[in-house]
């Protein structure tokens, strides 16, 4: 029925009123036939509200004068006869007048009902831009902690670390000074030395963790692979980094992503899924490079927790960021999958590493 | 002390590490800093002029790359050892290195304890590494990945030699793919044997022995 209307609304206007009048002039014809005693006045609303309703309000007045004129006709013609002449013209007004309210309460409710419409129109749109600007805040936002991560990483790397170099250099000439003077106190600046040398490997663990992924093309494979090293050796697990042929990634963004979506993985495998062994793979095919993470852990619940959605979603939203398709699902077998699959690009030119 | 001083020079580029780096070799009575600078290019200018016996050269330079700097000192004044000194990972850099001329590396939380011992050694013809870096070393060369020349290279067949010429040349496997006019699955079977024939345990390692290969045999 909603469709039969939405179809009806549309035609043209000029298919609806000359609907209108078939249906105004059929009436009359039967009104007509059954002769005037049996009044069919009420039916001619159905003209009636179809001009009102696909045309205007306008049209619907001259549709109800129409019914008025062609009810009346058919009357006379059908041999009815008045005592005084007024009566049917008291008649006629009276159902012109009865006409014409309909027409008004119609036009009134056609009006809401096509204010309402536009209203909704107006807050998807208005949502639908709110969606998209949030979307965009949020791939900047991650995209401005990505940057700042690897702009304090590399600062820490290149300056704090190197700083750090010619204070421990520093202390090695003071304890050799020190030495010469045969002052024990030489011993102390050795220790100082060895304590700024601890100071050099925490800040160069810390710019590792923030700077995980080196700009080569290549650098997402030895990250990934120091990473495997890494989790294995903390966690105490078997994780493996695996990959049949060079996979390079000439965009540093594309690899930092891919990185924290490993490392995302495998952490979420060992934390909630208690897994012994992890592999992570990247496979390039024609069509597509994909970096997977397989586990032998629990598997991921049927409904997460509210409080662990979040790193699935970062990992997808990563994943979305560099035009990836993600996917974690529980394992057939046992365990966990996540696949984040990139399109192949068209290699344009030769890329030099 | 009629012996004439042993000559070294600098190349970092961080001016803190430069001064104390020479404050510290200053404390040596045989040995003389007789020129630093912060990146390649002016090293190469200067040293002609020094005559170092040593050069000490940070593979992350401002300007031009370390490894590149090693390979044109290696080539250009082949009687300068050089010692890398590194704020990265040795397992990662080291080998590198070593195989564009250094002889010996040293990573950078160690400098202050092991930079002198490092000059002796390498002034005695040796080479200078970490220990753990070497147990590395010793336990490749034990499973046979260390490559004596190129003679694993020559086990490889036509088309894995030609798909090990492309990856050196920086092509990637996708490209190969495209440029030998077979799969990519075809490719990786060729990777997956090369690796095998090689000895070597990953992609990456595949990779790099790959360029280094390119880079010894260039006309090929």
């Amino acid at each position: 029925m909603l469709r039969f209307i939405k179809q009806l609304e549309n035609r043209s206007r000029l298919v609806s009123l000359t609907m209108a009048c078939v249906i105004v002039a059929v009436i009359g014809l039967v009104d007509y036939l059954t002769g005037h005693e049996i009044s069919f006045s009420v039916f001619y609303l159905l003209g009636v509200a179809l001009a009102v309703w696909f045309v205007g309000k306008w049209c619907g007045a001259l549709v109800s004068m129409l019914s008025v004129v062609v009810w009346l006709i058919g009357d006379f013609a059908s041999g009815a006869r008045f005592s005084s002449p007024v009566i049917p013209v008291w008649n006629a007004v009276v159902l012109l007048t009865f006409y014409l309210v309909v027409v008004w309460l119609l036009a009134r409710l056609r009006s809401f009902h096509n204010n309402l419409e536009a209203q909704v129109l107006q807050r998807t749109a208005a949502l639908t831009d709110q969606i998209a600007e949030r979307e965009r805040l949020e791939r900047e936002l991650l995209e401005i902690s990505e940057r700042e991560q690897r702009r304090i990483g590399q600062d820490l790397h290149d300056s704090l670390c190197q700083h750090l170099t010619g204070a421990t250099l520093a202390g090695q000439v003071l304890e050799e000074k020190l030495a010469a003077l045969h002052l024990p106190l030489a011993a102390d600046a050795g220790r100082m030395v060895g304590l700024v040398e601890e100071g050099i490997d925490l800040s160069r663990k810390l710019a590792k963790s923030l700077f995980p992924v080196e700009m080569e093309a290549d650098g997402l494979m030895l990250a990934l692979e120091e990473y495997a090293g890494t989790a294995s050796e903390l966690f105490k697990v078997n994780c493996r980094f695996e990959c049949d042929s060079p996979v390079l990634f000439h965009d540093p963004a594309t690899a930092g992503h891919l990185y924290r979506i490993a490392q995302e993985a495998v952490g979420n495998a060992i934390k909630h899924g208690k897994a012994k062994n992890i592999l992570i793979r990247l496979d390039a095919s024609e069509e597509s490079t994909m970096l997977s993470i397989h586990d032998d852990g629990a598997g991921l619940p049927d409904e997460l927790p509210k409080n662990r959605g979040m790193g699935l979603r970062i990992m997808a939203h990563r994943s979305a960021m560099i035009g990836g398709r993600f996917q974690a699902r529980r394992d057939a077998a046992r365990g966990t999958r996540v696949t984040c699959e990139l399109p192949a690009l068209v290699p344009t030119e030769k890329s030099p590493l | 002390m009629n012996k004439p001083k042993v000559k070294i020079y600098l190349v970092d580029d961080h001016p803190l590490v430069r001064e104390w780096l020479t404050n510290l070799i200053h404390q040596q009575p045989d040995l003389l800093v007789c020129g630093e600078s912060e990146d390649a290019p002016h090293a190469l200018q200067e040293i002609p002029a020094t005559k170092p016996d040593v050069a000490i050269v940070d593979i992350s330079l401002k300007h031009g790359s370390g490894i590149e700097l090693i390979k044109n000192l290696k080539a250009m004044f082949p009687g300068v050892a050089v010692i890398v000194l590194s704020m990265h990972d040795e397992r990662l850099y080291a080998e590198r290195a070593l195989r564009a001329g250094a002889r010996g590396y040293i990573m950078k939380r160690e400098t202050a304890k092991k930079v002198i011992t490092a000059i002796r050694q390498v002034l005695a013809g040796k080479i200078y590494m970490s220990e753990s870096l070497a147990a590395v070393f010793a336990e490749k060369f034990v499973d046979g990945r260390l490559p004596a020349g190129g003679s694993l290279v020559e086990q490889l067949s036509d088309r894995e030699l030609e798909t090990f010429q492309l990856l050196g040349r920086g092509y990637e496997t996708r490209q190969v793919a495209e440029m030998m006019s077979v799969s990519m699955k075809t490719v990786q079977a060729h990777c997956a044997h090369i690796k095998e024939k090689l000895r070597l345990t990953n992609a990456a390692e595949l990779l790099r022995e790959a360029v280094r290969w390119q880079e010894n045999h260039p006309s090929s």
